[in-house]
């Protein structure tokens, strides 16, 4: 399937019914269908960061500016399931609301479901239906990160880390986690007082952990849309210097992809596992557990 | 997925799995009852969206397509509910996705819920009823939709 880039999304019905099927699909039935990897890739752009840092609101001044580059650009924004109910309010539209009549973005809500890596299950092979329908972009939104969930990196070209005044003490805590895997950090909030220590702060703490050539780190207003032509720029120089087409992208890719599904997997093993099973020896455990991944995908 | 074919509903997963707009058309600030609905909907399980306020019919369209949802619930306080249900029941089947059913809730009178139900409304609620009745009523209503 092949859309000519610069043209409105043509059947919104049509694809947001492929979304949600590729978002159901069982694991067999993945297995049973495998993408193929080597079609139209659609440049992805992962934005990370705390809750509450501006994420939403930052995809939506951002889309305005990847629009004069890119024909069609998909926003993808993942919030949590509720482990308890298994329910989710899906809240990063609300921000977007600007976008909503141009008829070249498509914003879809995801909640996580059974991951919890900041990501959501299915995920590539979600992404991979917008690749289908010959988008050029995609923005995805990960689910309000703490500190070790760094899994966007395999799955995007560009990764932004969001940061906000106020968010000192989680720069401290972050550095050995997504500090060391983004590509453009955002401090967000410059209206706020405190947008300049914390940014001081950071490039202290990417001085320490990351030698050589400092990252980009630009302060911006997402609210207003102050310095998002600066982060545009620095999106699109990223995406220069990372061959997003090349064999490793793929790859990496590919390694996110597998890792979800066996997730997903391990998931659904552990919660079949009977309690009695529980306690016995460790490595019997182990051995068990092993053995129904091994079992393949049940339904 | 349909891997709990048979399984009596217990409440908390009734809406497992399914994707429901809570959307206010119009120009009405009362947001309350959408919350409390966005809320209750979300502890049965529902992946639940919640447009903000004072949204067009088409813009409520436009985000139930794009979505994807299993269902629209429209919250209307206003008086306006007959124009509201009308135009968003149009829009929504502008975009092709008539097959998607519409919930209202909010301030309707009794005399005015034949004439919802029969524009294609599935079933209307207020404030009177029981919060579990009406995610019942609103599971039920989705149950047997084509997916
Ligand atoms: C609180 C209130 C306000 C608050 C609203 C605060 C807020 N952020 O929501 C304030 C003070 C701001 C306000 C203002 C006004 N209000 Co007022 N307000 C009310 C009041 C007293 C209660 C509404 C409420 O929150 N109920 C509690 C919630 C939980 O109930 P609910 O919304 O009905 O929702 C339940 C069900 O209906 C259902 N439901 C609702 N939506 C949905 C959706 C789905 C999908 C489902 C399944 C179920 C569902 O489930 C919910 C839970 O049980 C009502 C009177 C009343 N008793 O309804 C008047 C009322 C709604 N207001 C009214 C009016 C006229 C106004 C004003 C125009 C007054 C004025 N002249 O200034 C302004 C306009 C504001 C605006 N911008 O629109 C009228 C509306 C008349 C009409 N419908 O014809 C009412 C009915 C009062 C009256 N009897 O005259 N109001
Ligand atoms: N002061 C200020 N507030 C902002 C700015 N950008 C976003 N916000 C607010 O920060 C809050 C969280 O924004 P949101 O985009 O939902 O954050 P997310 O959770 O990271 O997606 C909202 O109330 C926004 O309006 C900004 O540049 N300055
Ligand atoms: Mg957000």
């Amino acid at each position: 399937m092949n859309v000519a880039p610069r043209s409105p999304i043509l059947d919104r019905r049509a694809l947001g019914r492929a979304l949600s099927r590729a978002a159901d699909a069982a694991l067999a039935d993945i297995l049973a269908t495998p993408r193929d990897e080597s079609r139209h890739l659609a440049r992805r752009i992962g934005v990370t960061g705390p809750p509450g840092a501006g994420k939403s609101t930052l995809i939506a001044a951002l889309a305005r500016h990847r629009l004069a580059r890119a024909g069609q650009v998909a926003i993808v924004a993942i919030d949590p399931t509720s482990p308890k109910t298994g329910g989710s309010i899906l809240g990063d539209r609300i921000r977007m609301d600007g976008l909503v009549d141009d008829p070249r973005v498509f914003i879809r809500s995801l909640a996580s479901r059974s991951a919890t890596d900041g990501l959501a299950d299915n995920l590539p092979e979600i992404l991979g239906v917008f690749d289908d329908f010959g988008f050029d972009e995609i923005i995805l939104e990960t689910v309000g990160v703490g500190q070790a969930e760094f899994a966007v990196r395999d799955l995007v070209d560009v990764e932004l880390l969001v940061l906000s005044p106020g968010a000192g003490d989680q720069i401290q805590a972050m550095k050995a986690g997504i500090l060391e895997t983004a590509d453009i950090f955002v401090i967000n909030k410059a209206d706020q007082p405190d947008a300049a220590k914390v940014e001081a702060e950071l490039k202290a703490t990417l001085a320490l952990t990351a030698p050589g050539e400092p990252p980009p780190v630009l302060r911006v207003r997402a609210d207003a849309g102050e310095n998002i032509a600066a982060l545009d720029a620095a999106i699109e120089h990223a995406a220069e210097h990372q061959a997003a087409h090349g064999p490793d992208a793929r790859r990496r890719r590919v390694r996110q992809r597998v890792r979800g599904l066996v997730w997903r997997q391990l998931t659904a093993v552990l919660a079949r596992l009977p309690q009695e099973a529980l306690d016995q020896p460790l490595p019997a455990l182990y051995a068990a557990v092993l053995a129904g991944l091994a079992a393949g995908p049940a339904g | 997925m349909s891997d709990t074919l048979e399984t009596p509903a217990v409440p908390t997963t009734l809406l497992k799995g399914k994707r429901i707009l809570v959307a206010k058309p119009g120009l009405d600030g009362h947001d309350v009852g959408a919350k409390v609905i966005a809320l209750a909907l979300r502890d049965a399980g529902a992946e639940v969206i919640y447009t903000g306020l004072r949204k067009s019919p088409g813009f409520i369209a436009r985000v139930a397509v794009d979505e994807d949802v299993d269902a629209v619930g429209l919250s209307i306080l206003s008086g306006s509910h007959k124009e509201l249900v009308a135009d968003s029941i149009a829009a929504l089947a502008q975009e092709g996705a008539s097959a998607i059913p519409v919930f209202v809730g909010g301030t309707i009178p009794a005399e005015d819920v034949a004439m919802l139900l029969d524009l294609g409304v599935k079933a209307v609620f207020t404030a009177d009823m029981k919060l579990d009745d009406v995610i019942a009523e609103v599971a039920a209503g989705l149950r047997g939709q084509p997916t």
